[in-house]
């Protein structure tokens, strides 16, 4: 608060300057106008929307209701601002210049804090109570979880995804973006464009796609799988691949298909990176007599690390979450359970409610720290800019 | 950098107190909805919608197809009547009937797919019994033997049956089961394995068709099969125990069940494709290579509803293409032919309602279902129902069966706690399946069930 009112003294003190007056005025007809509108703006939203529930049939039918819906959405959105505007025009200048900014957030924020933040600390809330909720247990949700070998299994599964997948995806999107920079431009495009696909699609039709290199049919009959067809064209015999665990093969499996979804955009990223790497570096690079794999390691590379980074955080997160591609492959059997999948199945097929959110709090301490890197290392590029 | 120890210090305050704030946020273990106008502590349970409007609300799983026939089953009754009855479908029933209910906007009546959930009402006198309003005894003597257990809570029964579904069905491929010569009605299961498996076997086909892949629910087929071998091998009270958690999952008796269910589903000269086979093969496509020529496999252990997954001219000439027996008994168990089952149960939940309860009256009774039956995939849970209503001979065999079974049980992974019904125990025997021996999957189970 403090830091708030001493930034915006020097400016109230200039405007004063232009008009003595402004500073010490109250418009209470704004003020009244101001917030007898937001309320009875808030009022006949909060009753129109709850129309929509309870009285569907006075709409006629549900286009109706949606288009409705849009309307007095956004149109109550711009009415609220502008109520609110002249609300916070209504006070003293001084006052007013700096309750502005604050004033145009507080909607967004009070959004946020509700969908996001609240939901946050009610289910640490609930990790603390019983299966559906209604008394607390203390910690006996977190001596259950850390008991339970499934948990571990899936911590370990999680952290194989972690190290691998953020690492190949990186891995292979800049040697693809470095190889199809060296093509003619149609050819770059084409290349680009083949690789890039898979992002437009989702998880789990990935999977299904997958599904169809990984099916297994019963020795003697036609493989339709892809990789079994392969495999017994070598002389193997047909093998249910997601469901061996040695080494891990189901899980690595698994990862594949993700980073075939993630390869794309950390190319389009890396190359867009790699093209703005100044042409006069390399030359004189090239000049003291470097070869392209010097060029490569020592002058493209450290030029490119900050978008290195973003993309691998930003994958690391994506598989810190990782849950669709296991739960429509396996459901985590066979040794495959990811920490997200195995939340799914207690809150919903085992409703185990406390013992689900106390899994969540696990992952979301761990998650914490990388999105506090992630924000650290964006301010820091920005302000290299 | 000195700024983050403090920013660090400011968020873990923050965290603190948010968290204490809503320390004591719970959610109430006693919600009561819709039941304000109970008045003076009788059993009557008052939600649903307005009572005597001559309207009544049903909310039930299944949609579609169903649903129409469902709807057409009480058009007669609603010309008579003269009430409107109004079906609801939710594919999500459970969860939505919870949500409903809670929230006090309860329908008039639910169609519960299964007794887990109807239970849970009755716990919390939510749902009407139904001795207050039907003729208790005229049901139990119509009805197949035990269905009425099935929405038993204390002592009293909250639910009646509107619709039966059998499991313990075996199917096999007609023409080249009789070309085989093979025993179209064996008495035990040691005869079904001797006279019919072996036989099959020893012709160079595998005899039996299992199939467990079903998505998430991977493993259901498979808690099926112990079920069957429980109830035949130690009776209906036994099987009671064993749901109702009176007996450990552990017991020895519950490992033998396994180790039984093992000869048909683990060994690889009995099963097609062995255990990879199994996990593999969708359930509703195991049947699918019995009608290969020659077969692959002849016998298939499932319910009435697997001739909806039979290929499509199979199904257009099912009584010549298909043949069924019971899953007979087991040599030395329970004397009586078991069925194991399940059904759709309809639970009131506006006991104040007389136009409520005339549908109730009429959807439990054995008048209830004849346009249903004869489009096909619905059975009575009457003995007294008119078989001539089932549009084939394998549908009124399978009346039969079910009509002369000495006890029905339901499918007990349903009656189980839903952390072990619809999780632990599909997992672990898909791991069972794996290779995983008996013991210590009933041990595993075990260890998961919900201690309180």
């Amino acid at each position: 608060m403090t830091a708030g009112t001493s930034a915006a003294a020097p400016r109230q003190s200039l405007r004063a300057d232009d008009d003595p007056q402004a500073a010490l005025r109250t418009q209470p007809v704004k003020i009244a106008v101001g917030l007898v509108g937001m309320i009875l703006t808030v009022w006949a939203l909060g009753n129109l929307f709850l129309a929509f529930g309870f009285y569907p049939e006075k709409f006629g039918s549900k286009i109706v209701i949606g288009l409705l819906a849009i309307v007095a959405g956004v149109g109550g959105a711009a009415v609220i601002f502008y109520f609110l505007n002249m609300f916070v025009e209504g006070l003293p200048a001084r006052l007013s210049e700096g309750l502005i900014p604050y004033a145009f957030i507080l909607p967004g924020f009070a959004l946020v804090a509700l969908m996001l933040i609240y939901p946050t600390f009610q289910t640490i809330n609930y990790s603390f109570a019983n299966s559906d909720s209604t008394a607390y247990v203390g910690l006996q949700n977190y001596r259950t979880i850390f008991g339970d070998s499934e948990f571990w299994s899936s911590i370990v599964n999680n952290v194989l995804w972690l190290v691998i997948v953020p690492a190949v995806v990186v891995a292979f999107g800049v040697v693809v973006a470095v190889l199809s920079d060296k093509l003619s431009a149609n050819g770059e495009k084409f290349a680009k464009s083949l690789i890039f696909l898979p992002m437009a699609i989702s998880s789990v039709s990935a999977v299904s796609i997958w599904a169809l290199v990984y099916s297994y049919n019963n020795p003697g009959q036609a493989q339709t799988g892809l990789l079994n067809a392969i495999w017994t064209s070598l002389g193997g015999d047909p093998q249910t691949w997601l469901q061996i665990s040695t080494a891990k093969l189901n899980s690595i499996l698994l990862m594949v298909i993700l980073i075939w979804l993630q390869a794309g955009f950390a190319m389009v990223l890396l190359s867009s990176a790699i093209k703005g790497v100044p042409e006069d570096t390399l030359e004189a690079a090239r000049i003291d007599g470097a070869g392209e794999f010097q060029i490569f390691w020592q002058v493209v590379i450290p030029q490119i690390k900050g978008t290195i980074i973003t993309v691998f955080v930003t994958v690391f997160i994506t598989v810190l979450k990782i849950f669709d591609i296991v739960y429509v492959s396996t459901n985590g059997q066979y040794g495959t359970n990811v920490i997200a999948n195995l939340f799914f199945n207690k809150l919903f097929a085992a409703s185990e409610a406390g013992q689900a959110t106390a899994i969540v709090v696990v992952l979301l301490l761990a998650v914490t720290p990388l999105i506090w890197y992630q924000i650290k290392h964006f301010r820091d590029e920005e302000a290299n800019r | 950098m000195s700024g983050i120890p403090r920013r660090a210090l400011q968020a873990g305050g923050v965290v603190g107190i948010a968290t204490l704030v809503l320390a004591g946020c719970l959610q109430n273990p006693n919600a009561s909805g819709g039941s304000g106008g109970a008045g003076g502590g009788g059993t009557i349970v008052d939600g649903g919608s307005a009572d005597n409007d001559k309207k009544v609300t049903i909310l039930g799983a299944f949609g579609g197809d169903e649903e129409k026939n469902f709807n057409a089953s009480l058009a007669e009754f609603e010309k008579s009547s003269g009430i409107d009855v109004q079906y609801t479908s939710d594919q999500d029933f459970t969860t939505t009937i919870k949500q409903k209910v809670g929230a006090g906007d309860s329908p008039d009546i639910g169609l519960f797919p299964q007794p887990g959930g109807l239970l849970e009402f009755a716990a919390q006198k939510k749902v009407e019994p139904i001795d207050t309003f039907l003729d208790y005894d005229k049901l139990q003597g119509t009805l197949l033997t035990g269905f009425l257990d099935a929405g038993r809570y204390k002592g009293r029964v909250y639910g009646a049956p509107m619709r039966n579904a059998v499991k313990s069905i075996v199917w096999y491929p007609k023409a080249a089961y009789e070309k085989g010569g093979y025993n179209k009605a064996p008495g035990s299961i040691q005869q079904l394995q001797t006279d019919v498996a072996d036989k099959i076997a020893a012709a160079g086909i595998t005899p039996w068709c299992i199939g467990w892949e079903s998505a998430q629910a991977t493993g259901w087929v498979g808690t099926d099969w112990v079920e069957e071998l429980m109830l035949r091998m130690y009776g209906p009270d036994v099987y009671d125990d064993w749901t109702s958690h009176r007996i450990p999952f552990n017991d020895d008796r519950v490992v033998k069940a396994l180790d039984e269910a093992a000869k048909f589903n683990k060994d690889p000269k009995m099963v097609l494709g062995g255990t990879k086979g199994v996990l593999t093969t969708a359930f509703g496509n195991a049947m699918t290579p019995a009608f290969a020529n020659p077969p692959r496999c002849m016998l298939h252990r499932q319910g009435n509803f697997a001739t909806t997954f039979y290929p499509k001219n199979v199904q257009a000439d099912l009584d010549n293409q298909v043949g069924i027996y019971v899953f007979p008994k087991f040599e030395g168990g329970y004397d009586g032919q078991a069925i194991l089952g399940g059904g759709d149960l309809a639970g009131l939940f506006n006991g104040n309602d007389p136009d409520a309860k005339k549908v109730m009256e009429f959807l439990t009774s054995d008048k209830f279902g004849g346009p249903w039956a004869k489009a096909g995939g619905w059975l009575s849970p009457h003995k007294t129902f008119d078989t001539s209503n089932y549009p084939n001979e394998t549908t009124k065999k399978i009346a039969e069966i079910a009509n002369r079974a000495s006890v029905l049980r339901f499918d007990g992974s349903d009656l189980m706690p839903k952390s072990i019904g619809s999780d632990v125990f599909w997992k672990e025997m898909v791991k069972w399946e794996g290779g995983q021996s008996s013991k210590q999957t009933a041990d595993n189970i075990e260890a998961a069930w919900p201690k309180s």
